[in-house]
């Protein structure tokens, strides 16, 4: 058989299936789909014909073509929907961030260390802590947290400042989650930057806040947001340094190979820590900042952090392990 | 069968479920440049429209909403833009579709939400330095297929999505149809195919220079050269049952 003979042969069959890809494509499926599977095994078996039989490089070129096409609509991947969501809250991120603990004492080091050293020194000199911060963040804390009362609140009382905040944090906080995490690439060297410079200048701000500053604004400003906010974070920097360790230590593992497998184990952990900062913005928008007594603000702070505990330690513990 | 890494080709040959090898072409830095250019411009487009529609109407829902919903479409254009639509169903960003590319998994498959999210987070680092994509471009020349690192990372690739269609303009006739004095190899019988096929786009000093690397073959050198590999590629593709 030549070429020609083959074409001739076949070619309605391949218009056919032509016509049922598009229109699958189009999202408008024609009647007779259901035979699209048999249409594109079919088709796969004349593309290796063509190609055995070397019928040249058009036919080949165009019923590959026409094969891939059939192939990325057959082999789509579906989203587990709303179970996947719940499951991923409930079993897969907590278990995962268990199996990491190494990896959380390690982030957690990263950042506490320096963030204790620096509220400490506040207390003995506050060169340092000036150093940091510069004459525009002092300004920028005296603002905030000085010492007149409800010095916050008042900041927030145009209207929409509260949702504007909200969205600021959104921005700006859950981003440099996804940026500690991009960090990971370089070695891990950008996400063990990202904490330590968070944890230094977090520090330094709760410090100069203690000495300088209102500390009572301060400390029922972030308490309610600070265990959210903070170890979604550290989080984030679980799912960095998972990418950045599999690049230094592949283990048994090629390379490229080991950096697959590692970013796939750090999926759970940025979908996790990105919730996690997106609830803090909500709760520093929208609560954080309220003329109330800061008594609840210190209960509603408190029971997060252990709600922070207890769901690390045991959601999911009683389902099989996730994959 | 032909080992297609051994070769210098942006062809990378896989083999489906179904047992049938397709190639994929895997675009180049260049285009990918374009499309992020196109990308960089509707993102712009995007920003620039809603900045003006959000401060008419930030007189109703007030300057501080409206300055807060900016940081959101800020947020999800910069980070979420290109993931959405790579997970979607054609798996491409619109600059990318406009210039014929297509994010899928090395089997050819389209990508997951995972996968997007990973290559795309990870592009903060390829950007570098300073949003040059320094990182991403020595990457992509340093892998066989193209790959910066968030590629690498999340095992994708970009390629065409349709090939454009190569011009054809007819060869000049075969007069003969002659039988190849040796048995030729797979890729020789294609080679063959394929310098009939794009004969008609060459001049003919260029024909006879191609021609003539392959003299061993055909036995001759310049125009008869050339003739004679026509007729055998003739006699390869149609005249072989005479």
């Amino acid at each position: 058989m030549t070429a020609g003979d083959f074409e001739n042969k076949n070619s309605a069959r391949w218009a056919e299936y032509e016509a049922l890809v598009r229109s699958v494509e189009l999202g408008k499926p024609m009647p007779g789909v259901e035979n699209l599977p048999q249409r594109f095994r079919e088709l796969c078996l004349d593309l290796s014909l063509a190609q055995a039989r070397m019928y040249g490089t058009r036919i080949s070129e165009k019923l590959n073509a026409l094969v891939i096409r059939g192939y990325n609509l057959i082999y789509r991947q579906k989203t587990g929907g709303w179970q996947a969501v719940v499951r991923m809250a409930a079993v897969t991120f907590p278990q995962t961030v268990r199996r990491e603990w190494r990896l959380f004492w390690l982030c957690s080091a990263v950042f506490w260390i320096p963030f204790f050293a620096l509220l400490i020194a506040a207390k003995h000199d506050l060169t340092w802590i000036q150093s940091i911060l510069g004459s525009r963040g002092m300004a920028d804390m005296e603002q905030m947290y000085g010492s007149e009362s409800g010095q916050i609140a008042h900041l927030r009382s145009a209207y929409g400042s509260n949702f504007m905040m909200f969205c600021f944090y959104i921005n700006n906080n859950v981003g440099i989650d996804f940026q500690i995490f991009a960090g990971g690439m370089a070695a891990g060297v950008g996400t063990v930057f990202f904490l330590l410079f968070n944890g230094i200048h977090i520090g330094a701000s709760a410090g100069y806040a203690n000495a300088a500053c209102d500390p009572k604004a301060f400390w029922s400003f972030v308490v309610s947001h600070s265990s959210l906010e903070l170890i979604g974070m550290i989080i984030a920097g679980m799912a960095g340094m998972r990418v950045g360790l599999s690049i230094l230590w592949p283990g048994r593992l090629p390379r490229v190979r080991a950096l697959v497998e590692a970013s796939k184990h750090a999926l759970p952990l940025i979908y996790g820590a990105a919730v996690m900062t997106a609830l803090a913005a909500v709760v520093e928008g929208f609560w954080s900042a309220l003329p109330i007594p800061s008594a609840w603000k210190y209960g509603f702070g408190a029971t997060l952090w252990v709600l922070h505990v207890v769901y690390f330690l045991l959601a999911g513990r009683q389902a099989r392990d996730a994959a | 069968m032909e080992s297609p890494l051994a070769k210098l080709d942006t062809l990378q040959a896989v083999e489906l479920a179904e047992g049938v090898e397709i190639r994929l072409r895997i675009a180049g830095p260049v285009l990918r440049a374009n499309a992020y250019a196109i990308d960089l411009l509707i993102r712009l487009g995007i920003v620039i429209v809603t900045g003006i529609c959000l401060s008419f109407a930030g007189l109703a829902l007030g300057e501080r909403v409206a300055d807060g919903l900016m940081l959101l479409i800020w947020f999800f254009l910069g980070w979420w833009y290109p993931v959405l639509f790579e997970a979607g169903k054609r798996g491409a960003t619109p600059g990318k579709r406009s210039v014929g590319l297509r994010v899928v998994q090395p089997s050819g498959a389209p990508i997951t939400l995972g996968q997007a999210i990973i290559r795309n987070f990870l592009r903060f680092i390829d950007g570098m330095p300073a949003i040059t994509y320094g990182f991403g471009l020595v990457s992509c020349l340093a892998t066989k297929r193209f790959q910066r690192l968030g590629d690498l990372a999340a095992g994708t690739l970009v390629v065409y999505d349709r090939l454009p269609q190569e011009p054809s303009v007819a060869a000049p006739p075969p007069m003969s149809s002659v039988r190849p004095p040796v048995a030729l190899t797979a890729d020789e019988v294609r080679s063959l195919g394929m310098f009939r096929d794009r004969a008609g786009l060459w001049s003919e000093a260029r024909r006879c220079e191609i021609a003539d690397h392959a003299a061993v073959l055909s036995g001759a050198r310049g125009k008869a050269g050339v003739s004679r590999l026509m007729a055998m590629a003739h006699w390869l593709q149609e005249k072989r049952d005479s």
